[in-house]
């Protein structure tokens, strides 16, 4: 593999010593060199230069028209719930649409993961079943708005994955959620 | 003053048939025992903790007004220290330090400046020193012709939180003052004992891509995968014979209660309601009692295993979470304040099959994980109160609840 790289590397800057840095033109300039050469050794040259300029491809330009993963990630915004409760809020709904969206647009090569929580009242197995349903109530909600059922899993953390642990109000309600994460 | 005297006098003997003051006068009709030290090996801080785990294991056998003073002498003394000789026992003990670094305990019950009963114990590194002290205790217990408290010498399994999606499972002795760490990394929580030998357990792991039961066997260290299921998966019983277990899981999301046959591997659904049902528990080999939300709030259930027919247990408390059975007994964990603003109450309470009664076994904080010992002589449980976690233990005969303070951790799930 290494091998690969290097020659891939070695033959890239034979073939493109001095050319612009603009994609375009380095991509016919290639096909260019490459043909006036005889054809069986550019074929395998090819080859190997595809999946070198790849890598080069994904971590420079790609991430101007493709969002990263995790940048789609932070887009889906966490959804909140109501003491005792695992029904979906009005508030809540907006924030499910847009993941919808999200899931049918950006997000589309991705399975999605819903990871139901709790606040620390209750720290039995109905507290887990509570984060399930929560975590089942975003997923219904998904599928209503059009997202394959096959592409949404689901995990309950219960009490166990706290993002605040003070002992107030505001933080309880912190942890009463159901958070977003995208699969490859 | 005086009327107020003659008016507090009147009301102390119109409640003098009260059962709460019936167990006061119980109380000083207990007999009393004092604890005599002779060790000879060890340092002062060592014996103290020693004497400290003793007396607390002899109060919750409950049958001695424990005298708390740490009184040391001579182990072959033929009189009993001045200050015990009203006593109706004495427990002297020795420990001393073999050769081989092993922890020796002699230890005799005088009455009447008589031996009435002794024995040896011997454990090969003085930190598990407590499980001697148990040990004690209940040889004691055995002695005074009590029935057994064999759940004394039983190891307690449960998971801590160590931080977001990290956890321990520990083993740890009933008071949890001995606790070794058998599960470090990961998110594995829910323990329960495997069998009533206590050399496995199952536990739930949210480490992979689906929650999956996993078993574990201590001698061997082996960890095998039972069966996983998307969104939850907890092992909520295991029967008497270990040969089947009851499991929450949520194969479309929507948890339910499956019995699961070890040796074939099968599942069955035993709950269809579109809520919640959770917990199960076995009261006999057909029967179990479960939490379902099928009120629009948790409560107490049961279902024979070979019918379809549900009953409701608990006619009261508000939203009861939490259940253990033994036989006819149940205890559950009832929430008595409904409030999203502010620190609520979870008291346990018992109720027979046989009566109506129902009995609050706790008064104040969160009490939580109650777990009734195999012969249904005690209950053990977490109780949170006022900053402080405490482990529990409710004697049912005796009424009386033993408190011992907890040093690590908020515990996630418990099995005794």
């Amino acid at each position: 593999m290494k091998s690969i790289a290097v020659s891939s590397v070695v033959i890239a800057l034979l073939v493109l010593g001095g050319c612009s840095s603009k994609e375009v033109v380095l991509d016919t300039e290639t096909t260019e060199a490459i043909t006036s050469s005889t054809v069986q050794e550019v074929k395998a040259v090819e080859t190997e230069t595809v999946t070198a300029e790849e890598s080069i491809v994904n971590s420079n330009t790609n991430s101007l028209s493709h969002m990263s993963m995790s940048d789609i990630e932070s887009e889906l915004s966490t959804v909140y719930f109501d003491f005792d409760k695992f029904s979906i809020s009005s508030k809540a709904e907006s924030k499910i649409t847009k993941a919808a969206e999200l899931g049918k647009t950006g997000a589309s090569a991705y399975n999605l993961k819903l990871e139901g929580n709790c606040d620390e009242w209750g720290s039995d197995e109905y507290n887990f079943a509570l984060g399930l349903k929560r975590a089942s109530s975003v997923k219904k909600a998904l599928v209503a708005e059009g997202i394959d059922a096959s592409r949404i899993s689901m995990v309950s953390y219960g009490e166990s994955n706290p993002v605040c642990e003070d002992k107030t109000q505001d933080c309880y309600s912190k942890n009463r959620r159901v958070d977003f994460k995208l699969l490859p | 003053m005086k009327i107020l005297f003659s008016l507090m006098l009147l009301f102390g003997l119109t409640l003098a048939g009260d059962a709460t003051i019936e167990v006061i006068k119980k109380v000083d009709a207990l007999p009393s025992i004092g604890i005599e030290d002779a060790s000879i090996s060890y340092n002062d801080t060592f014996k103290l903790q020693f004497f400290k785990t003793l007396v607390a294991d002899l109060n919750v056998i409950s049958l001695f007004n424990v005298d708390r003073f740490h009184r040391t002498t001579h182990y072959n003394a033929t009189d009993v220290v001045v200050e015990n000789k009203d006593m109706n026992y004495v427990l002297r003990y020795k420990m001393f330090e073999d050769d081989s670094g092993a922890l020796n305990i002699d230890m005799k019950i005088i009455q009447n400046d008589t031996a009435m009963f002794s024995k040896s114990y011997k454990v090969n590194r003085k930190n598990i020193y407590m499980f001697v002290s148990h040990a004690i205790a209940y040889d004691v217990n055995e002695f005074m012709g009590e029935p057994s408290v064999l759940w004394m010498k039983r190891k307690v399994i449960f998971s801590r939180i160590v931080g977001p999606k990290k956890s321990e499972i520990v083993i740890s002795d009933y008071s949890l003052s001995y606790q070794h760490v058998i599960l470090k990394a990961g998110f594995n929580i829910f323990p329960k004992w495997a069998n009533k030998a206590q050399n496995a357990f199952y536990y739930t792991s949210l480490d992979g891509a689906q929650p999956t039961l996993k078993h574990v066997n201590i001698k061997t260290l082996k960890v095998s995968s039972v069966i996983s299921s998307d969104g939850m998966m907890i092992c909520s019983d295991v029967s008497r014979d270990g040969k089947t277990l009851l499991l929450t899981m949520a194969k479309k999301g929507q948890p339910d209660i499956y019995t699961y046959n070890v040796a074939s591997k099968k599942y069955k659904r035993e709950t269809t309601y579109g809520g919640i049902d959770v917990n199960a528990q076995f009261m006999d080999k057909n029967r179990i009692v479960f939490i379902s939300s099928r009120l629009g709030y948790p409560n107490v259930f049961s279902k024979r295993l070979d019918t379809k027919e549900i009953e409701q247990m608990v006619y009261y408390g508000r939203s009861n979470s939490a259940c253990s059975s033994n036989g006819e007994y149940i205890v559950y964990k009832a929430r008595e304040t409904s409030n999203a603003f502010e620190y609520n109450t979870f008291n346990l309470h018992l109720i027979s099959l046989k009566t109506d009664f129902i009995r609050r076994l706790t008064v104040s904080g969160v009490n939580e994980f109650p777990r009734f010992s195999g012969d249904g002589d005690a209950i053990l449980f977490i109780k949170n109160y006022k900053n402080q976690s405490s482990i529990g233990i409710i004697r049912l005969n005796y009424n009386k609840n033993y408190l011992f303070p907890l040093k690590y951790g908020k515990v996630q799930s418990m099995d005794w």
